[in-house]
């Protein structure tokens, strides 16, 4: 992807990069207010937008420090009570555990599995140029929908999965409904779902390629794996990287799928963090108690992709330069 | 890219095939069953007797038009908004560099890690004092903070990769800065910032916990629209797949309409070097 | 960026932003929170009718349906048939009123979310709103609701021919308490007026029991037994008895709670003033184990995955053979074309578990309710009326979907005996079971999170994770914990 900044004549203006003459761009003069200040204004609007979100996130953070609850009128300050209780609860390492294990099997499926799927959708043929436009509808379904058509589907009763798979003689697989299958079923829906977002973010970097390393690569001989590792891999690293990024982002907090299939159960197989916290702050009605499990995950969220980043620009910095 | 060994070639597409399969039964059986009465919803699986009367549901009260448009308005809106804002300053944290720009770049990112659980009670207040509550532009707002980090960080990658030199060529020269950025810089990231946007789109189009608790009848969208249908007496699976099906339309639309520039652009960039 | 320095500056200036907007921030919250933090032991929470709301005063003298007319109210609604029979005829009430109804309605799935959300906003949206009965012991002592007596005994606010007497004692004590956890319902204030109620009975399948040439099973035991024997009655997926298993209050309350109640075991007890489960005494772990034993023997496989849903749906689908629900699956399953087992259903008393004690069973009740902070009380107050009313109330039994119905006048019409004719069973059960038939839970604040954990309890025995035993007593201990954070105000 580093090789764009190399003229070509497809390119308009291209040609301009080394027929100049006032090339001379090193030596540049002392940068007056303005020029400084540009870049922060260029971003004002949009951290305007955005910024705001720090008001509820602060009035949440205060709100944790205090017994509110929906269940009564007044509340009081309880400083971090909430905090500890919640760290001294066995259920809260659970689901810290159902959590992380969540975010990891779908993210990691879904990147393998994307990887793959885009790889081989990257080539020529009709069947892969057909396949491209059409394997991106999973992502249109929205989570909670697309849990309520799986479970139809795989419903013990009624389902036309499970009646498939009783047909070839798998009689009692539960699904959703077995501590056993549960993080599994939960799972394959998520990356039912979300296999595309890595499918099209991949593919937009594989598109963006430039042809002649590979064209080179092919005349060497190198095999197809050696190709991949050496030369694909870097190169699209850092929109991978994007990739996990978000999808670690987003599966950590995922909420819907769980609570549409199985609402945390059975038991508390499936009580992750979002669901521990909508348990506490819906149905027990403690919002001081549930908002210390929400911005742990916070915490989490945050550190994870603090290093995720580094990764990034670490590999940011290999794919320009090699 | 790749071998022509004809062995690997039939493993490849088979297990292309078997994807495709995973990923397309479930949308195929959804499209089914928004055909099927509910009377045989539960006792027929291919064969069956075909009724568009689900759709006809739908149509029959004009609500679920309603819905559709405030998802589209709210959808498009929040998107282009997310693009007009987040492109520039994608192109700033690249191009430029000045105190606190990493730090910047990661608040951007950070907003998108607040669970909705998170901030949705002091948000839901916080709109109905400032008369946001059930109106479209509260919602247009508050997904900015699902779309702007990611075309914000994806449009900045493409960015990075663009070479100054052309573009500090070109201003030598004479052409003025918004010439070389429609020339130049836009064919470039096109792939990216079409794809950030269908991505984008689509997770704005499904938000569910944010439409349903910051929006009243006013702004009712697609996704909380479908679960109607799941009704107290009985559930109309055939209704909510009609709905569901409807919903996904616009999606579908402009992921079928951006296929071209992800191709156009990618037959600009790749021929190079 | 790269070096370690760079990196601790940045992180150094990340948190004094932070630090320095969280100042600022907590200080914007601590004013705007500031209203309900200052501790005011109020002792209202509505125990003093009309003393913490002005409105209720007694207005000039007749009562008009025309008096508020040009007021716009806002009434939320849960998706259900009850609200869509409401919703048909807002036309009518704003004619006779002249009052604009701008009403919402949510999936029941997220109803509730969205109701605290909007109660506890205290803004006075909605002015009315959809609840239940159990909600009420959670938003009474909050202070969301606005007590109704000092409007039904008011006779210019109230229309002569509301006849209040003629709504069935048993569902009207549904929505009386007086708030003192541990109390069961029916003394205190009334906090919403009733819209319809529903009693947890046995639905089956004719066909099914013919197959086997079975009667409607009369006790526990013997559902158990009869559901075994027809599992695969009718084929591939079909089973014996359909009851709700998800990990929610709303697993416990229809066919389980009945059996409970009926058992002789009770949830709670006050001792020394206290709350005390009493989830680990031996009827409890007795009616529990045989609960579990009915799920493991006859019951749908993906259980812990089954709402109202699935259980009334695999009734109408044909899979289930019998379903220990509300018995209003019976009307809905079983109107003509409304299923494929339509027609094939009939209904009768839940089972008895104990020799000797009466058959009823544990009921649930929809309601409306007026907002504590509503501005428009009287308005609203008019459209609770009218829809809870004699015309109301027989219309929407007898043209729409409104059943049970809360009046013993509608019961006794002929238009409607000869509809509820049609489904075999169903009044003679309405009979049998209506003399029993109320809210067994003990009424207390934290009832959904006592009822959530005992969902998750019913299914750690059920798919065997846990002993009936050990896990009802580890129960308990929990709940009392629960129980032992209430606050008195």
């Amino acid at each position: 992807m580093s090789s764009i900044g190399r003229p070509d004549p497809s390119v308009p203006f291209a040609d301009l990069a080394n027929a100049s003459p006032n090339r001379n761009m090193d030596k540049i003069p002392p940068i007056p207010f303005m020029r400084k200040a540009r870049p922060y204004l260029i971003l004002a609007p949009a951290l305007l937008l955005t910024i705001g979100i720090l008001i509820p996130f602060f009035i949440s953070i205060y709100y944790s420090l205090t017994n509110y609850s929906f269940k009564y009128k007044d509340y009081s300050f309880v400083g971090l009570e909430n905090w500890t209780k919640m760290l001294t609860d066995p259920s809260f390492w659970h689901s810290v555990w159902v959590t992380l294990q969540y975010a990891f099997f779908s993210t990691g499926t879904e990147m393998l599995l994307g990887i793959g799927v885009a790889l081989m959708l990257n080539q020529d043929t009709r069947l892969a140029k057909a396949l491209r436009i059409v394997l991106i509808f999973p992502l249109m379904i929205a989570p909670v929908i697309a849990t309520l058509i799986w479970q139809l589907m795989t419903n013990n009763s009624v389902g036309v999965i499970a009646h498939a798979l009783r047909s070839i003689g798998i009689n009692n697989f539960l699904w959703g409904a077995a501590p056993k299958t549960a993080m599994f079923s939960v799972v394959l829906i998520d990356v039912w779902v979300n296999t595309p977002f890595v499918i099209v973010l991949v593919l937009a970097g594989l598109r963006s390629l430039p042809k002649a390393p590979f064209e080179s690569a092919m005349v060497d001989g190198g095999s197809a794996w050696f190709t991949f590792k050496t030369l694909t891999l870097p190169m699209i690293k850092p929109l991978l990287l994007i990739a996990l990024l978000f999808r670690v982002m987003i599966s950590l907090q995922e909420f819907s799928i769980i609570f549409a299939l199985t609402r945390g159960g059975p038991g508390d197989t499936l009580m992750s963090l979002p669901l521990t916290a909508y348990n506490e702050a819906f149905t027990y009605k403690e919002l001081g108690a549930a908002l210390p499990y929400m911005l742990i995950l916070w915490v989490f969220i945050y550190i994870l992709s603090y290093y995720l980043i580094r990764y990034w620009s670490r590999a940011q910095k290999n794919a320009s330069g090699s | 890219m790749g071998n022509t060994n004809p062995i690997a070639k039939i493993l490849k597409n088979s297990a292309l095939l078997l994807y495709a399969l995973f990923a397309l039964f479930p949308l195929f059986w959804m499209l089914l069953i928004s055909f099927k009465h509910d009377r045989e919803m539960f006792n027929t699986i291919f064969v069956f007797n075909p009724t568009l009367e689900n759709y006809r549901v739908l149509f029959s009260t004009g609500e679920y038009i309603g819905y559709f448009m405030n998802n589209v308005f709210v959808s498009v809106g929040a998107v282009l908004l997310s693009l007009a804002v987040g492109v520039p300053a994608a192109y700033a944290l690249a191009r430029f560099d000045f105190r606190g720009k990493e730090d910047l770049a990661f608040t951007f990112l950070s907003f998108r890690f607040a669970p909705e659980m998170l901030v949705i009670l002091p948000l839901f207040l916080i709109y109905q004092k400032i008369g946001l509550y059930d109106t479209a532009f509260g919602l247009i707002w508050v997904f900015q903070l699902i779309s702007l980090p990611f075309i914000i960080w994806i449009l900045r990658g493409y960015f990075e990769d663009i070479s100054p030199e052309i573009e500090h060529a070109a201003r030598v020269d004479g052409y003025s800065w918004w010439r070389v950025f429609l020339k130049i810089n836009m064919p470039l990231i096109k792939p990216g910032m079409v794809a950030a946007a269908l991505l984008s789109f689509i997770f704005v189009w499904n938000n569910f916990t944010f439409t349903l608790l910051l929006a009243g009848q006013g702004v009712v969208t697609t996704t909380v629209a479908s679960l109607k249908y799941i009704s107290s007496d009985t559930v109309h699976y055939g209704q909510m797949a009609a709905a569901v099906t409807i919903a996904a339309l616009p999606e579908v639309l402009l992921a079928l309409l951006i296929q071209k520039h992800l191709v156009r652009g990618l037959s600009m960039g790749a021929v190079k070097g | 960026m790269g070096d370690s320095n760079m990196k601790k500056s940045h992180a150094m200036k990340s948190i004094i932003l932070l630090v320095v907007t969280a100042l600022l921030v907590f200080l914007a919250a601590c004013s705007s929170g500031g209203k309900s933090s200052s501790p005011s032991p109020s002792a209202s929470g509505g125990a003093s009718p009309g003393a913490s709301s002005p409105q209720a005063a007694a207005d000039d003298g007749a009562f008009d349906w025309k008096k508020h007319s040009g007021e716009q109210i806002d009434v939320m609604l849960n998706q259900h048939p009850y609200a869509e029979a409401i919703v048909d005829r807002l036309p009518q009430f704003e004619e006779l009123t002249g009052i604009k109804v701008n009403y919402s309605i949510t999936p029941e799935e997220n109803y509730f979310d969205k109701l605290t959300t909007a109660l506890n906003a205290r803004n006075g949206n909605p002015d009315v709103f959809m609840t239940g009965s159990y909600q009420l012991w959670e938003y009474a002592p909050a202070d969301y609701i606005q007590e109704l007596d000092s409007f039904v005994n008011d006779p210019s606010k109230t229309d002569s021919g509301y006849d209040i007497n003629d709504i069935f004692k048993g569902i009207l004590d549904g929505d009386r308490w007086d708030l003192v956890p541990g109390h069961a319902v029916g003394t205190g204030n009334l906090w919403a007026l009733p819209l319809g109620f529903e009693s947890n009975v046995l639905i089956y399948n004719k066909r099914a029991l013919e197959s086997i040439g079975a009667e409607p099973p009369k006790t526990f035991d013997e559902l158990i037994e009869i559901g075994e024997k027809l599992n695969g009655w009718n084929g591939e997926g079909s089973y014996g008895v359909a009851v709700r298993g998800t990990r929610s209050w709303a697993t416990i309350h229809p066919g389980y709670m009945t059996a409970f109640s009926m058992s002789g075991a009770k949830d709670f007890e006050i001792q020394d003033g206290k709350l005390v489960s009493k989830l680990d005494s031996p009827e409890a772990i007795e009616i529990t184990k045989k609960f579990a034993e009915l799920v493991k023997r006859a019951g749908p496989k993906d259980w812990t995955n089954y709402t109202w849903y699935q259980a009334s749906s695999d009734l109408g689908a044909g899979k289930a053979a019998i379903a220990f629900d509300a018995d209003i699956f019976a009307i809905f399953q079983g109107s003509e074309g409304a299923s494929q087992e339509a027609g094939n259903l009939g209904t009768a008393p839940p089972p008895i578990v104990k020799e000797g004690q009466p058959v009823g069973a544990n009921e649930w009740i929809w309601s409306i309710a007026m907002n504590q902070s509503s501005k428009k009380k009287d308005a609203a107050w008019l459209f609770m009326q009218y829809f809870t009313g004699k015309e109301h109330t027989l219309w929407g039994a007898t043209q729409a979907k409104v059943f049970n119905p809360i009046r013993q006048s509608v019961w006794d019409n002929p238009d409607f005996v000869e509809r509820i004719s049609k489904f075999p069973g169903y009044y003679e059960t309405f009979q049998a079971v209506i003399d029993n038939t109320s809210i067994k839970f003990t009424p207390q604040p934290e009832f959904f999170n006592t009822t959530t954990e005992w969902a998750a309890a019913l299914q750690d025995i059920v798919t065997g994770r846990a002993d009936a035993e050990s896990r009802m007593k580890q129960l308990a201990k929990d709940i009392n914990e629960r129980v032992s954070r209430i606050r008195v105000q």
